[in-house]
């Protein structure tokens, strides 16, 4: 799931398990330095056994000396101590050591017991007697080894323990966080998507997420009143303008009905009433769209069959294509699924993209409408073998008044593909361009489009 | 004369519908005021009224909706600024007849009322329609010019029943374009006038007196050869 991939990348989770990895190591140290400590002072004590013990034996002399190793041996109950008597030359006399063991030399100096036969960390001492022989003392460091058991157990179990913790603690403190960080991923996406009135959740805590929050929100409510600036003095212009040009033209339309009119004034007025027409189309477009735009997203929202709408505007423009001597051909997938849309929209769209494309297309040309089923739903089409639209003016032409240079002598409003993206847009449906080769095709994804995570 | 009362409260279009009316033989009265104006309409003077859609006092549906629920069937054409289709739905729910949006061709107005009142006046349902030697059985759905049967097409046989049903009226496309196919959006280029174009060729055929006109600036207008247009 898409929460899951982003858990490991929240702030908080990578915090907290930074956090609970340097308190691991921190532990570490502080039982190393125990350790270590406690091992120093532990051999230090372990010498000084073996060097009093060893200065004990030897004291009385040379007499003796064998048996009293013996015995010492033999006082040994635990088994933790080694004593033994080397003659000069190396050979053993008595105790319970046969040989000299690796690395011990006979200078009266503690060190290591090494060796299969002793537990790490056994101390031992050699002394050269006076009289030649040699006397090992040896001990061995049960305490500190127990102690090194114990330190390292400590220290797995901690591990794990920080480990564990840790990680649950990273993600307990992660969970909150990231449900926010959704809440605001999911707001800002409807913003993105155009729904109006969106703003994301702040909460009470006046975090510093909330502060950001708190900022884009106000940059939307700026955004949002300009826009809304604009639309609106876009409309109110169009709207103050056609009263007048309303008036204009029932003006011409009253000298036009004028008897005494000679036929060359008649047709001047004829082309001025034209002309007006022509403005006054415009403005209704442009106000369509502003109609459009501020449409509520849910009314006159229902289920609707494609084909019906394309058949019907078929039917509608079929006769058109005939008067301009282009072809057309219709071919609808009758088992398209029905989409979720706004009929009377819809069809007004429809014949906009095929009203478009019969004036691009030349006589002799052909206008193709096609609705096909894809994977994700129904998807219709309108080409032409017009002059097409170039690549780089595909974005442009859907804006309004925009008309590809391609076809700038050609009459009409340069509306048309505004009011059909304008419905495409309420509907959430993905309006694309492309080369018909020749010509262009418009396409209409009639499903809502989805904005990637 | 017919009688039209305007309610409208705004000076400037109430005069233009005032003018606009009488210049078209009707005798109009304005009232700029909701309450005056649902006073005056249910008095039953009137053979139609133009109703705005947002009066001072008392709005338009309030007045429609009274008119309809005491029994007033006065033909109503609303006028509108708010053009949206959810507002023409609620206009003719209420009880409104027609809707135009403004603002309006002034000649839009007189031609939406004139079939408003001739509505009004052919109210028993007829199963044949006679304009000059065109009939149109409406039972069977043929049309017959001077005994011979006229090939139509279903669409063709709507525009020209309407166009009978309305004979001697201009008819904006505007208005054409919503009776026929249903839809309040500018059709654009000359599509109403290419199917008018088919639908002439087949009634007015070479010879034949001229029944279809073409109002200059308007419409169509259906018209009897004994009564040409102007």
């Amino acid at each position: 799931m898409a929460l899951n991939s982003r858990f490991w990348r929240t702030t908080p989770f990578q915090l907290t398990v930074l956090h609970g990895l340097v308190f691991a190591v921190a532990v570490m140290a502080l039982l190393g330095l125990i350790y270590a400590r406690t091992a120093g002072y532990m051999t230090r004590q372990i010498d000084a056994i073996v060097l009093s013990e060893a200065h004990a034996l030897a004291k009385p002399g040379p007499d003796g000396l064998p048996d009293r190793v013996q015995a010492a041996v033999k006082a040994d109950e635990r088994a933790i101590a080694y004593y033994a008597l080397f003659s000069a030359d190396g050979v053993w006399i008595a105790g319970n050591v046969r040989a000299l063991p690796a690395g011990m030399i006979p200078d009266g100096k503690p060190r290591v017991l090494k060796g299969p036969a002793f537990l790490p960390g056994a101390r031992a001492v050699v002394l050269r007697l006076p009289w030649g022989e040699q006397l090992f003392v040896g001990h061995d460091a049960k305490v500190l080894s127990g102690l090194r058991e114990i330190i390292v157990e400590a220290l797995l179990v901690s591990g794990a323990l920080i480990l564990v913790l840790g990680l649950i603690a990273a993600a307990a403190l992660s969970a909150q966080p990231l449900r926010r960080i959704e809440s605001l991923r999911v707001a800002s996406q409807a913003a993105l998507s155009g729904a109006v009135g969106v703003r994301l959740p702040v909460s009470p805590r006046r975090d510093e997420i909330d502060m950001l929050a708190n900022l884009a929100n106000a940059m939307m409510d700026e955004s949002e009143r300009l826009l809304w600036e604009v639309k609106s003095v876009g409309d109110n212009i169009a709207h103050d303008l056609r009263t007048p040009l309303n008036r204009l033209r029932a003006l011409l339309y009253r000298v036009s009905q004028e008897t005494s009119l000679t036929p060359a004034d008649a047709a001047m007025i004829e082309q001025a009433l034209a002309e007006t027409d022509a403005l006054l189309s415009r403005f209704r477009a442009l106000l369509r769209i502003g109609e459009i735009e501020r449409c509520d997203r849910r009314a006159g929202v229902k289920p609707v069959r494609l084909q019906e709408v394309l058949a019907h505007a078929g039917e509608l423009y079929e006769p058109l294509a005939e008067d301009r001597g282009v072809a057309f051909s219709i071919a609808l997938d009758p088992d398209a699924p029905m989409v979720e849309a706004d009929a009377d929209l819809l069809f007004e769209a429809v014949g906009n993209l095929i009203d478009n494309a019969l004036k691009f297309t030349p006589p002799g040309g052909t206008v193709r409408v096609r609705l096909i089923t894809l994977a994700q739903g129904p998807r219709l089409e309108v080409a032409d073998d017009g002059p097409g639209v170039d690549p780089q003016e595909r974005d442009a032409v859907l804006n309004r008044f925009h008309r590809g240079r391609r076809t700038l002598d050609t009459p009409g409003s340069g509306l048309g593909l505004s009011i059909v993206a304008a419905v495409a847009r309420l509907h959430q449906f993905t309006l694309t361009l492309s080369d018909a080769k020749p010509g262009l095709v418009v396409s209409l994804d009639c499903w809502p489009r989805r904005l990637e995570a | 004369m017919p009688k039209i009362l305007a309610i409208e409260d705004d000076p400037t279009t109430g005069r233009e519908i005032v003018t606009e009316l009488e210049q078209h033989g009707f005798e109009v009265e304005w009232v700029a005021d909701g309450r005056d104006g649902l006073i005056r309409a249910v008095s039953g003077d009137f053979d139609a009224i133009t109703l705005d859609r947002m009066l001072p006092r008392l709005d338009g549906l309030a007045i429609v909706t009274v008119m309809r629920s005491t029994g007033v069937d006065t033909p109503v054409l609303m006028v509108s600024a708010l053009s949206d289709v959810d507002e023409r739905v609620r206009g003719l729910r209420a009880g409104g007849d027609d809707y135009l949006t403004k603002p309006f061709a002034s000649e839009e107005l007189a031609a939406r009322l004139e079939v408003l009142l001739r509505r009004r006046a052919t109210a028993p349902p007829l199963t044949q329609l006679t304009v000059g030697d065109l009939e149109i059985d409406l039972l069977g759905r043929v049309a017959r010019r001077a005994g011979v049967d006229i090939k139509l097409m279903p669409t063709e046989f709507k525009l020209l029943e309407f166009m009978a049903r309305n004979s001697g009226q201009v008819l904006t496309r505007t208005m054409i374009f919503e009776a026929i196919w249903g839809y309040h959006f500018d059709p654009g280029t000359n599509l109403i006038d290419v199917h008018m174009g088919r639908l002439r060729r087949k009634v007015d055929r070479p010879g034949q007196p001229t029944l279809i006109h073409t109002i200059r600036g308007s419409g169509y207008a259906l018209n009897p050869p004994e009564q040409p247009w102007r």
